[in-house]
């Protein structure tokens, strides 16, 4: 097997007395999607900061394409891609403007980096919005031009520090498909995110990082099945006590009440939610809403982090924020 | 540190590729900015009007036409102001993520710094034209040729070249756009008003007058006001800053140059936060 893409050891990172990164160890092999999950201020923005060559570790060393990001920060970023937190495209120029810009950083000259320029605002249906200001820009639009400023110099690492957070569902969902389009095409992807589901529809593997240290890692389905079993939620119209009855015996001994609601393992996934909604029709019950819920976010840090944390994990929905 | 990958003779050749991608980015920037172009050239007219008239009525300068004295004075001014400018403008880019976004790319590490300089000197060449038209409407003169004229303008540009790079410290360093403007704005107004600048410092106590004499800006306004030919002021002083003002601005200004821009390349290319 070929080195990985990116190799980091025992990296570490303090601010003050703040220790962002703790120790995190992980490898991304090339060609693949590796997701960072976690909260906000886990880590992860830090870990992909020093990757970049934009923050230097206190302790440990890490390698991007075969070269160490503190000593050889030229030759790293020579070979990377890289779409920040922050908006960092120039809101006073245009679209085109910007990436003509990177373009010329990257050293095609004024010729190749307009055509390359041109051929990226096609690329993410940006073309018509090329001579806008980017002030004038959605939010979408702006992670379609970050990203696209990203991939002027072609690199094989691409990092993406929370690529849709903020974005409204339909722009999200644009977003995974131009990341599906470059992974496809090859390129490596280490990602950051908040969100479990958003880790599942892309990664290959998912590093889970809390309080600055690797707390989990596998892929999406060791992960889902280490952390728990998805849950069905059955939400009745009301809370009255008759069709709660009917409900919670239906969804077996673990069924538990709340409110107007009553939620239970689903064993098997999508099949028990097939048989319980036939079921609930048999049986004439009225609901306001039937729907499995995967282990959310909260469950994974209350399962791979400290006990005290809670030692009942209370099953909420995922996705909310999708 | 990054280590150099490529032959010398290439890497300066990309260094001064990226410092005018850089300047131009910055060049595209400023003229999208009409508010501040009306600030800056606004604010030395205003300047003109205030101390040519308001206070210049009030003060006699021996031997002369206060607005002549005045006027070479307001030229380093706006300069002195300029790096206000830059250090505002520096600490809004830092906030932004778009120095992120240059950082990761594999471009000279004194480019942005650069681009950044160049383009508020060149920047600052209409807003000084404004000036030199108002100081001619108000009875400015060149008096020792255009020659020595262009070469006092040379000096101002000098000068402002390497406390643009203050500016850009100021800037990398503050924090925030309102930190860099307070931090930069006091030491602004002191060297400015303790100086010969818009007075003559003869006339102060004497431990101000000391200060006001050695002032770096006393010396800067002193050389111009030596190319110009306006030299109606006071009689010289003994301050050896203020015999050899030309050679005390050249140097001053090599030194910040010296000192500061390696520190500016040193916090572009790595972030602390």
């Amino acid at each position: 097997m070929s080195a990985p893409a990116v190799l980091a050891k025992h990296l570490s990172r303090s601010f003050g007395a703040t220790r962002a990164l703790v120790d995190v160890s992980f490898e991304v092999r090339g060609g693949t999607v590796c997701a960072l999950l976690g909260r906000n201020g886990a880590g992860k923005t830090t870990a992909v900061r020093i990757l970049t060559t934009l923050l230097r570790a206190d302790g440990g060393s890490a390698l991007v394409d075969g070269f160490d990001v503190s000593t050889q920060a030229h030759q790293v970023r020579t070979r990377i891609g890289v779409t920040g937190q922050s908006a960092t495209m120039d809101e006073l120029l245009t679209g085109s403007e910007n990436l003509e810009t990177i373009g010329r950083f990257c050293h095609l000259g004024a010729g190749a980096a307009r055509r390359r320029a041109d051929e990226l605002l096609r690329q993410f249906d940006l073309l018509n919005a090329g001579n806008r200001l980017v002030k004038r820009y959605s939010g979408g639009m702006r992670r379609r031009l970050d990203l696209a400023a990203s991939l002027i110099a072609e690199p094989n690492m691409l990092f993406l520090d929370e690529p849709t957070t903020g974005l409204d569902p339909v722009s999200r969902g644009e977003m995974w498909a131009y990341i599906r389009g470059l992974v496809s095409a090859g390129t490596t992807v280490l990602l950051t995110t908040q969100y479990l589901d958003e880790a599942d529809r892309l990664a290959d593997t998912i590093v889970v990082i809390d309080r600055g240290l690797v707390v989990a890692r596998g892929t999406p389905e060791q992960l889902k099945s280490s952390i728990g079993r998805p849950f069905l939620r059955v939400t009745l119209p009301d809370a009255s006590g008759a069709a709660t009855d009917q409900v919670r015996q239906l969804l077996g001994d673990e069924a538990e009440v709340q409110g107007r609601s009553v939620s239970a393992p689903a064993a098997d996934g999508l099949t028990t939610l097939s048989e319980v909604v036939g079921q609930l029709r048999r049986l004439g019950i009225a609901t306001h809403e039937v729907g499995l819920e995967l282990p959310s976010l909260d469950e994974v840090f209350s399962s791979v982090t400290d006990h005290s944390a809670g030692p009942e994990p209370s099953p909420t929905p995922v996705g909310g924020e999708a | 540190m990054s280590q150099p990958s490529l032959p010398t003779r290439s890497r300066l050749g990309g260094g001064v590729r990226d410092a005018y991608t850089a300047t131009r980015r910055f060049l595209i920037r400023g003229r999208r900015q009409p508010d501040v172009i009306f600030g800056s050239v606004l604010i030395p007219v205003i300047f003109v009007v205030l101390f040519g008239y308001v206070f210049g009525s009030s003060i006699s300068i021996p031997g002369g036409n206060y607005r002549a004295y005045l006027m070479p004075g307001l030229f380093a001014m706006s300069i002195l102001f300029n790096s206000n400018n830059v250090a505002v403008a520096v600490a809004t880019d830092m906030s932004e993520g778009v120095v992120d976004r240059f950082r990761t790319l594999p471009i000279a590490r004194s480019a942005i710094g650069v681009g950044r300089s160049v383009s508020s000197l060149l920047l600052g060449v209409p807003v000084l034209m404004v000036m030199i038209l108002c100081g001619l409407a108000v009875g400015w003169r060149v008096e020792d040729g255009l020659g020595n004229a262009v070469l006092a303008f040379l000096l101002f540009e000098l000068f402002g070249f390497a406390i643009g790079w203050l500016g850009i410290l100021v800037g990398l360093l503050a924090g925030s756009a309102q930190a860099a403007d307070v931090i930069i704005s006091i030491p602004t107004f002191l060297l400015g008003f303790i100086s010969s600048v818009f007075v003559d410092p003869s006339k102060m106590p004497t431990w101000l007058r000391l200060i006001a004499y050695w002032n770096p800006m006393s010396a800067v306004v002193t050389a111009g006001r030596q190319l110009f030919g306006n030299t109606i002021g006071p009689p010289p002083s003994g301050v050896w800053s203020l015999d050899h003002p030309i050679v005390t601005t050249v140097g001053l200004a090599l030194l910040i140059v010296l000192i500061v821009v390696p520190i500016c390349v040193r916090l572009y290319s790595r972030s602390t936060r």
